[in-house]
């Protein structure tokens, strides 16, 4: 079977790509950097003996990446998965972001992984069995003075997950949505961080055993869920002297 | 971007303390984990850095008080293979356990390395490292054909024995001084058997170790020694000679090294007794056990490739067990015909300083020396003690032996190492300083290995 993974070049994208091919997928990696792809593409064909392609295209414009997309050969065997472990963040982002870096903040955390979805959605409703799977973040369950835009769409990718449950919920896909705690990537580096880091390869590992599930919103690791539910129920007058 | 931002090595910096693995050093260090190919590009301003592959360098050649570590660990592809040759082409955060299981699947290996699976092999270069049998394969630098090595004033750049040799030759074996790198091309081996018959030969002293090493080096595909430098009297020393050589058997022995799991190997072990488990009490126990369990082993015994390859994993607490002081290795290359003082002069040093030996093992070398690697002509000796306060005399005793029978330590084994007998025993430590110079005259690439030493 062949599975898209748009943002396969470092962190969890690219320890599901490892994951994926172990289990002998055929892989389309979509990231920004051609060498990075190329690198990737090599390691996995030798390493696993799968069919790899790549497409460098960045995912702060979706025209683009629909475009890149389009000139790909017809995937064969068809595109049954989908993986979104894109996202970027930004430590300017404190509500006062230009617009235009606003934009592309939206495009690549939401609008674009939307844009792809509806492009493969329709052949992959008849293709029978196959899984699209979301990645969020922890800064989406509640709103805070910094990572405004970035948990905005985060929170938007979340209802739009969430719809597309309910929307092939007659059929044979399942959609699946990770809400992410802290994950040691470039993202976390040097932060001081109140609770532990999972690696991407443990993230990759638990997504992939996953698959086929109907299960819906999770949280990786576990103990975000209450951590999650705490901070949501905590009282305004509270939460609003909290700095973090 | 800013210029603040444009300076190399750009990006996310976390402050981590970074120890030797001997325990001997350890500093408050900036750390960057760079996953992207953008982060090699030129840049005219750079702050000092180095590279850092495991972090296993019993030395701390991977970090400095003030240096950026660049950890590689996230390059750790295989970028190419051409088995007919063979060639392969990887990253060097590559560890050479996950090498080992790709090049096993194609009944290859590399034929020298050192004895755990954990080591990356841009530190199996830049220390050129040895394996189990320098006599017949050399050094790391002799499977090396070509290195991708990043330098924030040059770019990346391409190193070989014909392409930028000096550099070529000052890498392997620099130490991270002349930049990071990025990826090699290295020339394995093919396997002749899938498993590994191993003899012992009991010998009486190392002296006779010595001889037998001499007579074993060129039938064997692995050959060292061992002996136990607890005992008092004729036992002085005692121990066996270990050689080894592929066999064939049948595919399940395959299967061990293509599916090979390598344990974690840290020099920041969280378990550590809070004081040393090897010291003068236990360490002749542990010996005598050690020997007599060998003499039990049936010789010759199988062995896997694995087990043969990488004799040190499995054996990760054995490093804890000295506690959170460390230990020193002190490893050197004598030349033959001083041999015999040598160890008369360590035994000498061992009575008097009241030092307990944990470990005494001897390898043959051979071939020209050249640069600081470690290599040249000569029987290769090393000691593991426990660092306590009679160990700091005890290896400035050796250190002296050593100079004056003409032998050379091993830098990347003693963090301890002055840079006086780095200048008595290196005699091209000036050309290699020349070399890197030349190549780098700002001299980005620093550590404490390099401030400790002059280079």
């Amino acid at each position: 079977m062949t599975t898209l993974i748009v943002g396969a070049s470092a962190g969890v994208g690219r320890a599901l790509a490892r994951a994926l091919a172990t289990r002998e997928h055929r892989l389309i990696l979509v990231a920004r950097s051609r060498r990075d792809l190329e690198a990737e593409a090599a390691h996995l064909r030798l390493s696993f003996g799968v069919a790899v392609k790549w497409i460098a295209s960045d995912a702060a414009s979706p025209q683009d990446l629909l475009q890149a997309l389009a000139a790909l050969p017809n995937a064969d065997p068809p595109i049954r998965n989908l993986f979104f472990p894109l996202g970027i963040a930004r430590a300017d982002d404190d509500g006062l972001l230009p617009p235009a870096d606003a934009a592309a903040l939206l495009n690549v955390n939401l609008a674009s992984v939307m844009a792809v979805v509806s492009t493969y959605l329709p052949a992959m409703l008849t293709a029978g069995p196959g899984n699209i799977v979301g990645f969020g973040s922890i800064a989406a369950i509640r709103g805070r003075r910094a990572n405004v835009v970035y948990a905005a769409a985060k929170r938007g990718l979340e209802s739009y997950f969430e719809s597309l449950r309910h929307r092939t919920a007659e059929s044979s896909i399942r959609v699946q949505f990770y809400r992410l705690g802290y994950v040691d990537t470039q993202q976390n580096i040097g932060k001081k961080l109140l609770l532990p880091k999972a690696s991407p390869q443990w993230i990759a590992d638990q997504v992939v055993r996953n698959l086929d599930r109907d299960s819906g919103l999770r949280h990786l690791p576990r103990f975000w869920g209450p951590v999650g539910a705490l901070l949501r129920r905590l009282p305004w007058t509270i939460y609003r002297e909290l700095d973090f | 971007m800013t210029a603040e931002s444009a300076r190399w090595p750009a990006g996310a910096i976390s402050r981590r303390h970074l120890r030797s693995f001997d325990g001997g050093v350890g500093i408050e260090c900036e750390v960057q984990c760079p996953d992207r190919y953008a982060f090699f590009e030129p840049s005219g301003t750079a702050r000092h850095a180095i590279p850092r592959g495991a972090g296993l360098s019993y030395s701390a050649a991977s970090f400095g008080a003030d240096a950026v570590s660049v950890e590689i660990g996230a390059f750790d592809r295989i970028l190419a293979f051409e088995p007919a040759v063979p060639i392969v082409e990887v990253e060097a955060g590559i560890t050479l356990g996950a090498l080992f299981r790709f090049l096993a699947a194609h009944r290859l290996y590399l034929p020298v390395q050192p004895g755990h699976g954990a080591i990356s092999i841009g530190g199996c270069i830049a220390a050129d490292v040895h394996g189990k049998n320098q006599a017949r394969d050399g050094t790391f630098i002799n499977q090396v054909e070509a290195i991708r090595l990043f330098h924030p004033d040059h770019g990346m750049v391409e190193l070989s024995r014909t392409q930028n040799p000096d550099v070529f030759h000052a890498t392997c074996g620099g130490y991270g001084l002349t930049g990071v790198i990025v990826v090699a091309r290295l020339r394995p081996r093919p396997m002749t058997g899938d498993a590994v018959d191993i003899t012992t030969h009991i010998v009486p002293d190392a002296l006779e170790g010595a001889r037998l090493l001499r007579h074993l080096a060129r039938e064997s595909d692995f050959v060292y020694s061992w002996h136990d430098f607890t005992r008092t009297g004729r036992g002085f020393g005692r121990g066996y000679v270990v050689a080894a050589r592929f066999v064939t058997t049948d595919t399940a022995s395959r299967g061990s090294s293509t599916s090979m799991k390598v344990p974690k190997l840290s020099a920041d072990s969280p378990r550590v007794p809070p004081i040393s488990a090897l010291n003068r009490w236990t360490m002749p126990l542990l010996n005598f056990a050690y020997f007599q369990a060998q003499r039990r082993h049936s010789s010759p015994r199988r062995s896997t490739l694995p087990q043969s390859m990488f004799p040190v994993q499995g054996s990760e607490s054995y490093f804890r067990l000295f506690g959170p002081a460390g230990f020193h290795e002190y490893q050197v290359i004598l030349p033959h015909d001083g041999f015999a003082e040598f160890l008369a002069g360590v035994r000498r040093e061992i009575a008097r300083k009241g030092v307990a030996v944990a470990l005494a093992s001897a390898k043959l070398f051979v071939g020209a020396h050249d640069l600081l690697r470690f290599s040249g002509e000569g029987i290769c000796f090393a000691l593991n003690i426990p660092r306590n306060q009679r160990s700091a005399g005890f290896l400035t005793a050796l250190d002296q032996m050593t100079i004056g029978l003409g032998g050379r330590p091993n830098i990347i084994k003693d963090s301890r190492l002055p840079r006086s007998m780095l200048e008595a025993s290196f005699p091209e430590c000036d050309r290699f300083r020349g070399i890197v110079q030349r190549w780098d005259p700002s001299r980005r690439f620093r550590s404490e290995l390099s401030s400790r030493l002059g280079l």
